[in-house]
Order: C-alpha cells, then structure tokens, then sequence
C-alpha cells in the first residue's frame, strides 16, 4: 500500500511538472503583456514598456523562463521558509499573496456547493432509478439537463432578482396573502403527487395532506411575523426530532429494530434537555467549540445506542449518532436564528439580508453568529447557482449507477431471500452505487474551480476565478499560472483520494503495489 | 454495573462541558456593538470596478484609477479641477502663483498647520519629493535602459517639471519656487500634491534622520544626464525603491506610517479585492469640509451586479460602465436618481494621408459619407438623449472654447451624409479602404458597421480590417489599413497632449498628418502660459485640422452615474476622477 | 414502456449473446436476424425523450443552415446577420403568429441588425464548433484510448500520463487560454490563416485539442476489457492483425461507450463556448455565436428582453435535445440496462414488506 501511494505521489509531481510546462507555454503565447502600452500616445511609453519587460522577464525566451518560475515556485515546497515565489503580477504584486485569498474564497464556495449538489443529485439519482420512466424520473431528468443548459450568468442574474431584492422586499413586510399561501400549497400538492407514486388513493392523502401542512404553517409563520424573528423552539425542536428519529431509524436499521428506535428517541430526549443546558455556553460561541460540541454530541448518541445493548449494537449506535448530529444541528440552526433579528436590524445590513455581492458586509464586526448569519447570506445565491449547474451530472450518474445495480444477480439474491425492499435498496445497492461515485467527485471538483470563474464574476467574491479572469483579460501571465497550479493540484490530490477510497470500498479493485 | 456506566459517562460530559467553557469566545454579548455603525454624519458606499492595490498612486504600476481615487480623498492639494473643467484653488490648503513670466517662475506656499495624520507637518519637503518625481531630475537612463538609472517610477508626463532646476525653499520650510528654462503652457497643473508621499516617511524607511536630510541629500545630487550616466546614488535608489514598491499592499498595513493621509479621510480597514473603508481625519480644516463620517469603497467589475446591488441597497453610488440597457435598468429602480452626460473620451475615425486615401479629394469623399449623426443616434442616444456628434478635434463641449470653434473649424460640412457629394469627390473611383478597429468594443464595431453601410453607397469597397483588443493597439500607425477608428481621451484641462497627436513625425501621429502652419502653431501653443492665447492657437489649429481631411471625430463616450436618494450632493464628472471630484458634498440623509 | 418492447429486447440479447460463441449457427429464435446495430437502432427509436431531442435538433440543424445559408450558398432568409437596417418598431420582434412573422421576427439589435439573422447564424456558428470539438476530440481520444488500452506496456503509460498531464487542468481555464491563442493570432502565421479564413473553427479545433482526455480514459478501459474477450484471441489465432483486431474487432463493440461520450462532450462543448464567450475569449465580433449574442447582451435581459431570449431559448433547445438524445443513446447501448421495473419487482413478491417508493421518498 505504502509503495503504491509513493509511487503515485511520484507519478503526480511527473504530471504536475508536464502540466504546468504546457500551461506556461500556452500563457505566454496567449497574449502580449505589453500590448496596453503598444498604441499609447504617453510620453515616457518607453520607460513603461521596459519596466514591464524587466518585471515579467520577457526577454527570456518562455520555456526558458519557465524553469525560472519553476525554481520560484519549488521554494512553495519548503514549509513556512516564505521562500515561495510564483512571479508577480502586472501591478509588480507577488502572486502568492493574492492566490492565498483567492483560494480561501474560491475553496469556501465550492465546498459547500460540491456538498449540496452531491447531496442533492444522489438523492434524485436513486428516486428516479428506483421509478424508471415515471414522471418523476422524466420530470428531474429534464429539470437537471435544463439547469445543465443554462448559462450560469443568466441563472445568477435571476437569483439575484427573485432570490435578493425580492426577498429583501419581502423581508420589509414579511407577510403571505392567503392566496399566495393557497397557491404555494397548491404547488406542494402537485409535487407530492407526483412523488408520492403509487395507487390513487396513496397519491391522493400525501397530497392533500402536503397541502393542509404547507398552507397552515405558512399562514402561521405569516401571522406570527416569523420571518422577522425567526426561531425553532424547544416544540418544534421535539417534534422535528422525533420525526428524525423515526427517519433515519427507518433507514439505518429498519422500524422493527426497537432498540435502535428507542436509541434514536433517547437521543432526542438528551437534546431537549441539552438544548435547555447549552444555550449560555452558545452564547460565547467559537468555531472549534462548535466543532468539539459536534463530535461530543454524535458520540453521546453513540453511547446511548450502545448502553441499549440488543443483538446489533452496531445498528442502535449508528441510529443514535445520526439522530444526535441531526438534532445539534437543529438546535445550531435555532440559536443562529435567534440572532436573526440582531443581524438583520444591524446599521451594516439595513434591513436587506441577502446579498447580491460579495463574501461578507464591510466593517460588520460581529460575533461568531452573526458574522456566520453574513457568511451564510452572501454565499447562499452563489453556491445556489453553483448547486443548480452542477447537479445534473450527479443526478444522471447516479440514476445509471443505481440502475445497472438493481439489475445485478446478487440483487435478486437478495430479493429472493426475502429482505425487504428497504434493506435491498439501502444494504446492497445503494452503497455499491455510490462507489463510482467517488471518482466523479473527485474529476468534478476541477471541474467546478474552473466552473467558479464566471460565478465569482457575476457575484464579486474575489476568489481564484476572479483572478484567473483579470489574468486573462489583461495579459497577466503569472495569475493565471497560480490559478492553474491551484487546481491542477487540488484536482490531482482528489483524484488521488478517491482512487484510495476506491480501494477501500471496493475489494474487487486491487491495489497494485 | 449499568449506574457505573451511566456515572462514567456523566463524568466525561462534565469534563467535556468544562473543556468547551474554556474555549468559549471572550466576546460574548458583543453584537450589539455594530449596531451602533450609523453615526451622525451618515455612511455611503461607493462602487468601483478595479481593486485597490497601493498607497502610492504616482507609479507607473500603481497609477490606476481606483488607487488614484483612494488617493484622492485621502490627500490635499493646491487645486482640484471641477466638472466644468476649471482648476479650484484651495487658498486654505495653501497658495501659488506666477511671480515672473521670464523665466517662468512659480512660487507654492502650504500653510501653517497642515499636517499629516501623523503630526508632522506638510512641508517643503514633501513639495520636493513630489518634484522630484515628477521632474526625473535625477533619472539618468538612457533610451536602451542598459545603463544608468531610472530612480522614481512615475506614470505621468515628466516634460513640465523637466524644464526645471532644484527648486529653491524658502518660509521656513514652507514654500517651494520652482523655476523653468523654457515657457510652459501646462504650469499650473504641473506640481500635483493630490497623491503626495510623506517625505519624511520615505526618509525614515530609506535610513536618514529626517525629512531635513532628506532635502540635504537631494539638493546635493546633480541632475541626471541621460547621455553620461553615473553610477547610482545608494541612498536615493534606497528611496526610490521604497517609494516604487513600498507602499503597495491589499491589506491595512500595520505601519501607520504607510497610510498617512493630509485629507479629509483616512483609510481604515481594507479586504482584499472586496471592499476598503475611509473614515474622516480628525485633524482636518484646511479645505472643503466633508459632511459623511465614512466612506466604504467596494470592488464590482461586473455592470450588472453593479446595477442589481444597488438595487438592493448594498451599494450607494454606482458608476457602470454605460449602455443603454444598464441606463433604463438604473431608471427603473426606486429611490434612485441616475446622471447621464459626456466623457471626456470619444471615439474618431482618422484617415491615413497615404494610400488610397493620399488625395485629399477622397479623403473629403470618404469623410462625405460617415453618416455621423446615425452613428450618434443609434449608438449613444438612448443612453444619453442629449447626445450630438462630435464636431471639434482638440476642444470638448464642457470647454468654454468648443462652440467658438465649431462655428469656424469647417466642420459645418460634414453634419449629414453626402453620398452625392461623395461620388462628385470621387469622379468614378472605386478605392477599396481597409479600416482597421478593436472588434472586442461594441461601440466599434458598429460605428464600422453603419459606416460601411453608407461609404458603400457612395461606391467605397468597404475592407473589415478589424483585430482583437490586444492586436489592434499595436497595429495602429504601421500602415496596414487605411482608416482607423478608436478612441482618445482629451485630459480636459492643459495642452500638452495636442503636439503629441498631431505634430509631424509624434509617436501618436499614427495617420501621417503633416502640416507645416500647424506643426508652427503647436509649438507656439506648448510654450504660451496666458489661457486666451492658448485658446486661440487651438482654435486655428483646429481649422487646420479639418481642412486638411484628417478624419472625423465621432462621438463623446457616455458617463453614467446612479446614486440612491440616501445620498446627496453626487455631481458628474467628465475626467477619470468620476463622482469623487465632490466627495465633500456628499450627504447622508 | 409496453411489454411486447420489452420482449423483443429480450429476445434480441438472447439472440446476441448466443450468436457470438457460436459464429455460424442460427439460433433458431423467432427475433432472429437483428444485428446489434438494429437492435440499437429499435431501442433508440423506442426511446420517447431521444426521439423529441432528435426531432427538435434536425429542425433547428435544418433552420440555421438553410436561414443563414452554407459558405458561399446564401440563404433564404432575406438579412445577413451583418446587415444593417433601420429600426423597426424600435426594434422589437414583430413576429405574432407562426405565419405572421413580420419585418424583423426576433427583433433588432441597437444599430438595427436584424436578430433572427444573427440567432441564425450564431446557431450556425455554435453547432458548427460542436461539432469540430465533438469530432476532433473524439478522434483523438479513440486513437489515444484504444492504442494505449490495445497495446498497453510503454505505449500506454506514455499515452496515459500524457492524458493525466491534460485532464487535472480544468477545461474552461485551458480553453479560455487556447481562446486567447486563437483571437490573438493575426495575419502572417499558420494559425492566423486558419483564423482569417474559417472563422470559429480555429476556436473549435484548439478546444477540441484539449477536449479528449476524459474520452481517451472511458475508450481505454473499454478497450481493456475487451482485449481479453474470447472473440479477441480467436481473431488473433485465425492471424488476424493488430490493426483489423482494433477497428474490426474490438472498435465496433466498443462504440455504444464512445458515442455516448461524444455527444455528452458536444453539449458541454455548447456551453462552452457560452461560458468563453461571456469571459471575453470565445468568438469576436463582427462574427457571432449564441454564446456571444446573449453575453452581449446580457445587460438587455430586462430592458430588451428579445435580444437575450431568443438566443437564450436555441442555447437550451441545443443543449437539451443533444443531452436527450445522449440519454437515449446510452440506454440503447447499454446490452445491461434492462429495464428495471419496481413496481414489478414488488408484486412479483408476496411477502413486499415496503414498496421502494416509500423508502426513498421518506
């Protein structure tokens, strides 16, 4: 094993170093960096022009300057030497400097939005392989191709209309006409209808069940003024919980497995009380005490799981965890709520939260929730669009994934002796489905820092692709080549990754070592 | 056995809690604190395109106009130039003035009590430094840039102060008198403090006492001479070196030092690439009083996320790139007062005197059929209904002087297309004309699309000579076209940059235009200081301009500023200093 | 869909997989006689989603070409997209019925250049570059794949790193680059001939150039199964050469995967020529592509909005008819991809405790 990854590692600095030889060529040829001063009538043009040709070293011939730049960039290995040096741009500014921000920004945006659409799209991918040619397989089918087909700044332009301004409109008098609550109830019961499936009747409760549900909270929260102040509450946290219990129940181990059902509900009882006990730690948040509580919480839901004790530990402690994540989660999300009102009254803010530009509002000064409330909306309509274009190629593969799957022999195995159906899906496809789904991850997030560009762009969050962008249009020669060397490496370790995933999930895949 | 459990694992959660207080934040309860943001004097964002990137805007590198605009507020100066192009003095900052015609000799005093935001004052010392780079006195380089050396990094024309001597200091170290060898017509815009650098910073950063050493070294050193370059001087290439590199940063520096402002505003805290804050100078009384207590400064190149944060009330002061789309988009928001009026670049077609287009009949043919006032209507009125064709080459319609020399320049015969007119010119020639154009600017390309439209008709063979934004630059004047059509940007107020397009053999005269009178008249021009007489000689080298069949002027570019009605006393402006010629009168309500 | 379609489908892969081991002897089967291709050929004719996107695509195919008309062939429309003309109705569409199309259909642009012209011609431009990429890089990536997949040993690690040394460069930021090349590049060189004289197929065959890794890597596995297959080394026994082992034996079977990936290739390809367009380094103008026509006018999107739409509106046509008929493609080229029936499997088993449906949806 140790002998395969070192000879891999070798093999990626050999392609690095190729790769960046390319692309450094293919800069150098792409533009003239003096070409702004070519036809200028300015008086000391000369001057310019050589400063210019100084600085860039223009005068070296490019693949021999290449291996000048390489020596630059090599002192990048050595760790805190600061000996790192990527050249500098038109502005006579080293490159690393900027390309470290750029790259916190750009790394912040993808993540999320990478997190989501995987999410979201293997979600999709499995309900529509599992309903083959319904209506809800063509439905999401032509949705995913049809955000695949928009141009990004074009969804970007509308999210910031309807998603922003609207909404902050929206925000100035928060409250739904009861017509607009029947119509977006409405909307609910037709999507239930179509993914509820199943016979009529079936259809026909989750349906308008879906529609008393959506009308009545609505018109509550419309009432209660909730999106002014919002909150959850120690009710709606109970009620939400049990519901999360019985879910992930459902999924991980199955109803019939009452030890992992009482579990999952213990857990829940621990989080009312905890949500009681943490609030005034909460107070003084911190990321790590936020990450610390995280792990703390999913290993007392482990610990409960495991002092219910039964025939498969291993099934109460996974319920439990999952429940104990999902209901700190709930609660993380309550306390930021409770300082909505804060953030959304700030002189900073005005009134109007969602932001159309940027990744954070100038000079806000806030604590730990309320610059994380500033965090989340300004990056919410750009990881949106970022979501949007790249879930159709989860979605898809999946779909086929999970397809070829349900028609493989040790399936109908399954099927055969008697497991139900959630056991069959869950157990056996689904995970052996996500296995090539590992791959496509890791070739999209390349992928997506380059997708990024025109996003960053239009939203003004100075990340790589923003850089890469002025590189480009200006004839800025060394952005850019940091920009390339970013990803190519980040796209290179994920590669890597996910072949060692690979191996791990799959035994068939043998490493050659 | 099961309480062991339970009270094992009651134990851990109470050293976990305990852990968790100790790495609580000390800052609880601190978010009631920026609530407290909106002061008395009111708070405006502005938005900008490029980012921020120097403190020092005198560079070649760092001459952008974002930098130069930070630097604007943050600095004081003699004058400022208003929107209708006049030079304002600030008597309170400090006072000039021409106490002799021959030789030229102008004196600058800065009054007692400015100072920068460090204490010390604003001295002769300063005015020196910004001399000295604005002269390249001591620059020796030579034109291969192998030997000797270019010490300070100016992006500015140096022509002016170069004619002049070490400058004499007098007031107690409070004034400057700064003699000329030749006349200079461009005098009173010559020694510009509105970007100055601290002298006596740099003097410290490079290792001297003082700001006094500072003026003892300098006045030292000889004036550089291109043609016997000496080795360089270590202390002021120290300087120099600061001053180039220095003072470039995207974050707050941690020295205050790098920062100093003598304006109204200082910097306060920056973001890299997003946005940059300014808050007002306590110290401040020697000019215009600003009312806003801060102003932020946020970075959108996009023109449609300009619009659209404006509209959500992220931003305050917008200035987009123009297009009729953008204007009717600003239009339509609420609360919102958009200005539109010209800039002071505009777009012209000029001629080669060679080739084809050699005789001057065809010249006057070609120039018969550019349907100008058509180009105007369908490519800058909708953004600015006022809009008019361009009618003079050297004057623009916010210069007093402009409507004087469209009445005699001659430019009375080419307001409406004349095909017939043309093809008389022409007498039956076909002359094919390449013209050569940057297909990357939309207003380009269809100004050429209209006037092959037209010149077609009057039997030209129209050639599409267009290049991309980085080609066309360098093709210009290398004859491989015939017609050209780009843009220039008239600087509004001094003549320096007439001789530089239009005197036979410049390196801006990419058409070949040689005229003996104008050559004559121009050289008068650049050396005349009295403002009526400058007037005059442009007029007459307007004239000349035009009857020779130079080419047309097409159109002024459009300048559009949106502002939400939070704030007022926004004003346009022509020049590249935009909406901040008037921060001072900026107002929240 | 119905049972008899399923049946055939059956019977036809019982029909192939008998075939092949036993070259020579009919089986005796009442679907006898279909060929791979027809088998193919049936599923993808069957494919509801593939038919509409093949429809729609030859119409738009047939539209643009005739519109704008072909090299020197002009077309029927009675604009170029160059011309330009007064405005009209201040430059609106005057199209209000599918006969009724009025002066101008889609409007004008601000000097009056006619937009169902230049829609016509951009679709022209864009399917166009579609196609070089699709085709280029397809070339390219069979041959890369199939010799290193075939031959494995050097030539594969040397072909193979070379596709690593492409593929970890995301492709937007090495076509914008190769997008400078090709603008840049004036009169005097190679490059710059091509550019003069055929317009966006330069832009086209550099991105194509960049475009194959992923494909090499798909061909390349293929190829690596197959290479070991029976068929394989009974060609190789009768004396068969390398080349007729890869284009006769191996390539035929392998080209379900790589006409699937090709076209998948072309649809991005469309949006990447939007995406380059709209960042400055795609097509220039006075030459347009639908890409180009909407970034321009982008800033129209609520003031103008016809100028943005209808260009918009082909882009997706585009995209998804291309991305429909991949889908069909796939399906039909896949011999595994049964059918997977749910609702089947459920009833086929007495003792379903919970349907799928429920499961998933929870």
């Amino acid at each position: 094993m140790v002998t395969y990854i070192v000879r891999r590692l070798i093999t990626a600095v050999l392609i690095l170093l190729g790769a960046s030889f390319v692309v450094y060529i293919l800069t150098a040829a792409s533009g003239d960096p003096l070409q702004e001063y070519r036809g200028s009538n300015l008086p000391n043009v000369a001057d310019l022009i050589k400063a210019r040709t100084q600085l860039l070293d223009l005068d070296t011939p490019a693949p021999l300057r290449y291996f000048k730049w390489l020596a630059g960039a090599g002192g990048c290995l050595i760790p805190f030497a600061g000996s790192c040096d990527l050249g500098k741009n038109l502005a006579g500014q080293p490159v690393t400097a900027a390309l470290g921000q750029a790259m916190t920004q750009t790394l912040g945006l993808v993540t999320a939005a990478i997190i989501l659409a995987v999410l979201v799209g293997v979600f999709l991918g499995i309900i529509t392989a599992l309903r083959q040619y319904s209506a809800l397989d063509y439905g999401v089918t032509f949705m995913a191709f049809l955000f695949f087909s928009l141009p990004i700044f074009w969804v970007a332009v509308l999210l910031k209309e309807y998603g922003a301004i609207d909404f902050n409109n929206f925000l100035r008098d928060p409250q739904i006409p009861l017509l607009t609550a029947l119509t977006i109830g409405l909307v609910v019961a037709v999507l239930a209808w179509i993914i509820s499936g199943g016979a009529v009747k079936r259809r026909a409760v989750s349906a308008a069940a879906a529609f008393v549900v959506v009308t009545a909270v609505l018109l509550y929260l419309s009432v209660t003024n909730w999106f002014r102040s919002p909150g959850l509450g120690p009710v709606v946290i109970l009620i939400a919980g049990a519901a999360i219990a019985f879910g992930v129940t459902l999924l991980s181990a199955g109803l019939k497995n009452r030890k992992a059902l009482y579990s999952a509900l213990i857990t829940v009882g621990l989080g009312i009380i905890a949500y009681y006990s943490v609030q005034g730690l909460l107070d003084q948040a911190t990321p790590l005490m936020i990450v610390l509580l995280a792990i703390a919480t999913v290993l007392v839901g482990a610990a409960v799981g495991y002092f219910m004790g039964g025939y498969d530990r291993g099934q109460n402690m996974r319920a439990g965890g999952i429940t104990a994540f999902l209901i700190g989660v709930l609660i993380v999300a309550d306390k930021y709520m409770q300082n909505w009102p804060d953030y959304f009254n700030n002189g900073r803010v005005r009134g109007r939260p969602i932001a159309t530009i940027g990744a954070a509002t100038p000079n806000l000064n806030g604590d730990y929730w309320v610059s994380g409330l500033d965090a989340f909306t300004h990056l919410i309509l750009p990881t949106v669009a970022l979501v949007l274009i790249s879930l159709a190629s989860y979605t898809r593969f999946t779909r086929s994934s999970m397809l070829e799957i349900m028609n493989m022999d040790y399936i109908r195995t399954a099927r055969a002796k008697g497991l139900s159906e959630r056991t069959v899906v869950m157990r056996h496809a689904f995970r052996n489905a996500l296995i090539p789904i590992a791959t496509v991850v890791a070739f999209d997030i390349g992928g997506l820092i380059g997708g990024a560009v025109i996003t960053e762009t239009v939203f003004a969050i100075p990340g790589m692709g923003v850089l890469f962008f002025d590189g480009i249009s200006h004839v800025d020669p060394n952005p850019v080549m940091g920009v390339f060397i970013v990803t190519a490496i980040t796209a290179m370790v994920f590669n890597l990754i996910a072949d060692l995933v690979y191996s791990a999930l799959d035994p068939r895949v043998r490493v050659k070592s | 056995m099961r309480l062991g459990r339970i009270s094992k694992a009651l134990g851990v959660a109470a050293v976990a809690a305990l852990a968790l207080s100790a790495c609580a934040g000390n800052s609880g309860g601190t978010s009631s604190s920026s609530a407290a943001a909106a002061k008395s004097g009111g708070t405006a964002t502005v938005v900008e395109v490029n980012a921020f990137n120097t403190f020092n805007s005198n560079t070649a590198d760092g001459n952008t106009d974002i930098n130069s605009k930070v630097a604007y507020p943050t600095h004081s100066s003699f004058y400022y130039i208003d929107n209708k192009l006049n030079v304002v003095h600030n008597d309170k900052f400090g006072k000039f003035e021409k106490i002799s015609d021959n030789p030229l000799t102008v004196k600058y005093t800065i009054n007692d009590g400015v100072k920068w935001s460090d204490g010390a004052p604003v001295d002769a010392s300063d005015m020196i430094l910004q001399w000295a780079v604005a002269s390249g006195y001591y620059n020796d380089a030579d034109a291969t840039g192998k030997k000797g050396t270019s010490y300070f990094s100016y992006a500015g024309d140096t022509t002016g102060l170069g004619l002049t001597s070490f400058p004499e200091i007098g007031d107690n170290n409070r004034s400057i008198t700064i003699k000329y060898s030749k006349p200079f017509a461009d005098w009173e815009i010559a020694l510009d403090m509105s970007a100055a650098i601290p002298a006596h910073v740099l003097a410290q950063k490079a290792g001297l006492k003082d700001s006094q050493a500072f003026i003892d070294l300098l006045k030292g050193l000889p004036k550089g001479d291109p043609k016997a370059p000496k080795p360089a001087n270590a202390q002021l290439k120290k300087m120099a070196d600061f001053f180039n590199t220095g003072f470039d940063t995207k974050t707050l520096p941690s020295d205050p030092s790098l920062y100093l402002s003598d304006g109204p505003y200082i910097v306060k805290s920056m973001t890299p690439d997003q946005s940059l804050t300014m808050v007002r100078n306590k110290d401040y009384n020697w000019g215009p009083t600003p009312s806003l207590d801060e102003i932020t400064v946020r970075y959108i190149g996009d023109s449609a996320a300009q619009v659209q944060a404006l509209k959500n009330g992220e931003a305050d002061i917008v200035s987009p790139q123009a297009s009729s789309d953008t204007v009717e988009q600003l239009k339509a928001i609420q609360g919102v007062t958009v200005d539109q009026g010209n800039q002071l670049a505009y777009d012209h077609l000029d001629l080669n005197f060679s080739g084809p287009l050699k005789d001057l009949n065809v010249r006057q043919a070609f120039m018969k059929t550019v349907p100008r006032q058509d180009i105007v209507d369908k490519i800058i009125k909708k953004l600015d209904p006022n809009a008019k064709p361009l009618d003079s080459q050297i004057f623009v319609p916010q210069q007093a002087s402009y409507a004087d020399s469209v009445k005699s320049n001659g430019s009375a015969d080419y307001q409406s297309v004349d095909i017939d007119g043309a093809k008389k010119l022409l007498n039956g020639a076909t002359p094919t004309i390449k013209i050569m154009y940057n297909k990357d600017n939309p207003n380009r390309v269809d100004a050429f699309s209209l006037i092959r439209e037209s010149a077609t008709k009057a039997g030209f063979k129209i050639v599409d000579g267009g290049l991309g934004k980085s080609d066309w630059g360098k093709a210009l004047g290398d004859g491989s076209y015939d017609a050209t059509i780009f843009g220039w940007i008239n600087p509004g107020v001094g003549v320096s940059g007439i001789p530089q397009i239009f005197k036979t053999g410049n390196g801006s005269n990419f058409n070949k235009f040689s005229d003996p009178a104008a050559d004559q008249l121009m050289d008068k021009l650049i050396q005349t200081t009295d403002k009526t007489q400058q007037n005059d000689l442009e007029k007459q080298i307007d004239q000349k301009i035009w009857a020779s069949g130079y080419g047309l002027p097409l159109f002024q570019s459009v300048n559009v500023d949106a502002y939400s009605d939070r704030i007022t006393g926004v004003k346009l402006m022509p020049n590249q200093t935009g909406v901040w010629w008037n921060f001072w009168e900026w107002a929240a309500k | 869909m119905t049972q008899p379609t399923q049946d055939i489908e059956l019977a036809a892969e019982e029909a192939e997989r008998a075939s092949a081991p036993a070259a020579g002897i009919e089986p005796v089967l009442e679907a006898k006689g279909l060929s791979q291709g027809q088998i193919v050929r049936k599923r993808f004719f069957g494919h509801t989603g593939a038919m509409v996107g093949l429809v729609a695509f030859v119409l738009i195919f047939l539209l643009a070409f005739s519109a704008s008309g072909i090299g020197p062939i002009p077309g029927w429309w009675k604009y170029s997209f160059t011309d330009v003309s007064s405005l009209v109705n201040d430059g609106a569409p005057t199209v209000t019925g599918p006969f009724s199309w009025g002066e101008h259909p889609f409007g004008q642009d601000r000097i009056g250049r006619d937009l169902f012209a230049m829609t016509m011609r951009g679709t022209e431009q864009s399917i166009m570059i579609m196609f070089i990429i699709g085709l280029l890089a397809g070339l390219i990536g069979v041959v890369i794949g199939s010799l290193s997949g075939y031959f494995r040993g050097w030539v594969e690690a040397v072909l193979m790193r070379l596709t690593d040394v492409i593929i970890i460069v995301p492709l937007l930021l090495l076509a914008a680059v190769l997008g400078q090349i090709a603008a840049n590049k004036g009169a005097g060189t190679f490059l710059g001939y091509i550019a003069n004289n055929f317009g966006v197929a330069l832009l086209g065959i550099l991105i194509g150039c960049a475009a194959w890794p992923s494909l090499a890597r798909v061909v390349r596995g293929e190829f690596l199964s197959l290479r070991e297959r029976e068929f394989v080394d009974a060609a190789r026994i009768s004396g068969a050469s390398n080349t007729r082992i890869i284009f006769k034996h191996i390539l035929p079977n392998a080209v379900g995967v790589v006409i699937v990936n090709v076209t998948l290739l072309m649809s991005s390809a469309i949006l990447l020529e939007t995406a380059l367009s709209y960042l400055g380094v795609g097509v220039h103008p006075p030459d347009t592509s639908l890409g180009l026509l909407i970034s321009q006018n982008q800033q129209a999107f609520s003031t103008r909005p016809w100028l943005f739409w209808f260009p918009g509106l082909f882009i997706i046509l585009i995209c998804l008819s291309i991305n429909f008929i991949g889908d069909g493609l796939r399906d039909a080229f896949d011999p595994r991809q049964k059918k997977f029936n749910s609702k089947k499997a459920k009833d086929s088993r007495a003792t379903a405790a919970k349907p799928a449906a429920e499961t998933a949806g929870a």
